[in-house]
């Protein structure tokens, strides 16, 4: 009876009450996309490489280097020589290398060149290695290996033929179409950016490159696909390498000599703390998008609490009522509070279904612009705390009408 | 005795220096019906007030159905009435986005009373008050005021009070329906033992009644007057 009381005075006040709702949906909806967007970057981000012990490339910034050889944003600003990858690889500390070659795409999404050794030795989340969902890993010059995204949205399988094309625009003119790869593995998703990347050999980066020069294609000049093969295809020059040490001891002492390569600049970094200072950068926007959130769910609250309010001043006559059937003032009190709740658990409601709709929809635009991986599922033990915490302020802020309705109740004239 | 005033005086807190009532002696023995009448601004719902124990007296004894008022707590008097006083007000007896027999069962929600069969009892009062079934699932604001106040009387009865204030009820009602009204809720009262405070400025609704007491005798700072 208590809630149907509550439930039908809500309804019978329809207009002022839907308002309120949408206002206080608005801004759950909004508190809980910070928080979740805000939690799932960075375990997006943390998750993408784990196990290698350095990253080296050219000299630049850690971040610009990390960003663009782990994460595929923004551009590489040179390339390095093969010498120096070969040189440090083979240093006794080093136990695995893996080289990455950038610069070209397919339909929007990213090639990187590599070596086998990607597959063996690259691991992300929690040291996990790729897996292959069909087929293997490449084998021959124009071989290629797609991510579990680039499968599913452009909807190829094995065997079938792509063209990459020159640069990183998804509209690029400059295709190399004398050249097609052949699909012969799909990878499982990761939830990383590899699920957006297709991979090929160096060599086949370097055959698909061979009759082109300054970035066009060189007129005239075509060599087919078997004279191809027969080339030797060793790379001059590659974007990036990862490094795994045999002792993770060594990590500081092979960076400063990498970082003191006499052959050309390089830059080494650790990729933890390359990411913590990815972390305090994004931390001022993090607590003012949070700050943001919050004001605007105290702003809702407070016209929550203004439109019971005023709704108490053309009840008088319903609370002389409720008073002369037996109704204590604590009940008057209980009834607002309760009014109050209602709105804001159909509002939580609301909110994390507006949240759960807009995170399916830009799901896929967010991993393949941003390589942020941010699941739809938003449900977490912080998202609880944070309800419970709505709630709370909830019963705070409607205690002011409600206490207006106690006080009228216990002095009736 | 179902009603006794012994020197009751009231004042409201803000106010301590200017009295409203002050009521030397005044009782309603059982099943008595007492028509009081008195032009408004006398202290007419204060008496009632107090009476139904939602204020306290300032002073004084307060005894109904045989117990002290002025001895209870908020929380007792608000229990006491629930189970033992019905209420009906000149208007907006009716919470008005409930319909008929939601309004009526709220009554119950707040007594001690026997919780089974609550429903048939509703329906046999609305039905005993002349409230067509069609109108019993009916927003309550959506009903004719006297319906309204006939549904208002099966609220102040559901719970089977002993004592039943009516306060003006009638004074929004037309000939045909005051009528109505009145012989409804005579013959409910009767019926059922029922001892009556029934409190109007019409004269004319007193020859229902055996006794009638002017306001301005029973409240000594209106005497005289």
């Amino acid at each position: 009876m208590f809630l149907k009381l509550a439930l039908k005075s809500l309804l019978n006040r329809r207009g002022s009450v839907i308002l309120t709702l949408m206002a206080m949906t608005v801004s759950i909806f909004v508190l809980l996309a910070v928080e979740h967007i805000r939690y799932q970057a960075k375990d997006s981000f943390a998750n993408t490489v784990s196990g290698v012990d350095l990253i080296v490339g050219a000299r630049t910034g850690s971040l610009n280097l990390l960003l663009y050889s782990i994460f595929h944003i923004g551009s590489p600003t040179n390339n390095i020589a093969w010498e120096s990858f070969e040189d440090i690889a083979s240093s006794p500390q080093v136990s695995w290398a893996i080289p990455i070659a950038l610069g070209d795409s397919h339909k929007g999404y990213r090639v990187m060149g590599t070596t086998l050794d990607y597959f063996k030795f690259f691991n992300y989340g929690s040291r996990r290695t790729l897996n292959f969902d069909k087929g293997h890993a490449f084998n021959h010059v124009f071989d290629v290996v797609i991510g579990s995204d680039v499968a599913r949205k452009l909807g190829y399988s094995l065997d079938e033929k792509l063209v990459l094309s020159h640069g990183i625009a998804s509209t690029s003119f400059s295709l190399h179409d004398d050249h097609p790869f052949t699909i012969v593995g799909i990878l499982k998703p990761t939830g990383t950016p590899v699920d957006q990347t297709l991979l090929v050999s160096l060599e086949g980066i370097e055959a698909i490159h061979i009759d082109w020069q300054h970035g066009t294609k060189v007129p005239g000049k075509k060599i087919t696909t078997d004279q191809i093969e027969q080339l030797d295809l060793k790379p001059k020059s590659i974007t990036a390498f990862m490094l795994g040490l045999k002792s993770r001891m060594a990590t500081f002492d092979v960076q400063r000599n990498i970082n003191n390569y006499m052959k050309e600049p390089l830059l080494a970094i650790l990729p933890g703390v390359a990411l913590s200072e990815l972390w305090q950068m994004m931390k001022v926007l993090e607590n003012t998008l949070r700050l943001i959130s919050v004001l605007i769910l105290t702003a809702a609250l407070l016209g929550l609490s203004a439109m019971l309010l005023a709704s108490i001043r053309e009840r008088n006559h319903e609370v002389q009522l409720l008073r002369a059937i037996g109704a204590s003032p604590i009940f008057l009190f209980m009834l607002i509070e309760l009014e109050a709740l209602l709105i804001t658990l159909l509002s939580a409601s609301l909110g994390m279904l507006m949240l759960y709709v807009c995170l399916v929809t830009i799901e896929d635009f967010l991993a393949s612009d941003f390589g942020l991986y941010i699941k739809s599922n938003f449900l977490s033990e912080n998202v609880f705390y944070l309800l419970l915490i709505i709630i709370i302020s909830t019963v705070v802020a409607a205690a002011i009408p409600s206490l207006n309705m106690y006080k009228s109740a216990k002095m009736l004239q | 005795m179902t009603i006794s005033f012994h020197d009751v005086y009231f004042a409201y807190p803000d106010t301590p220096n200017k009295p409203v009532l002050n009521i030397p002696s005044w009782t309603v023995a059982s099943r008595e019906q007492v028509f009081v009448h008195g032009p408004s601004g006398c202290g007419k719902s204060t008496l009632l007030n107090l009476l139904s124990g939602i204020l306290a007296p300032t002073q004084g004894e307060l005894s109904v159905l045989g117990k002290r008022l002025d001895k209870m707590n908020y929380r007792q008097c608000d229990r006491f009435r629930a189970n033992h006083i019905g209420y009906v007000f000149q208007q907006f007896n009716l919470i008005p986005y409930l319909n008929a027999v939601e309004n009526v069962h709220l009554a119950t929600h707040f007594s001690e009373h026997g919780k089974t069969s609550v429903k048939q009892e509703i329906e046999k009062l609305l039905a005993k008050l002349n409230i067509s079934p069609d109108d019993w699932h009916k927003q309550s604001n959506k009903l004719s005021t006297g319906q309204q106040q006939r549904v208002a009387i099966a609220r102040a009865l559901i719970n089977k009070p002993e004592l039943l204030i009516a306060d003006e009820p009638t004074s929004s009602l037309d000939q045909h329906n005051r009528d109505n009204f009145m012989s409804v809720l005579m013959s409910l009262i009767t019926e059922n033992n029922i001892t009556l405070v029934f409190v109007s400025h019409d004269m004319s609704l007193s020859h229902y009644f055996k006794r009638i007491d002017a306001l301005s005798e029973i409240n000594s700072l209106e005497r005289g007057r």
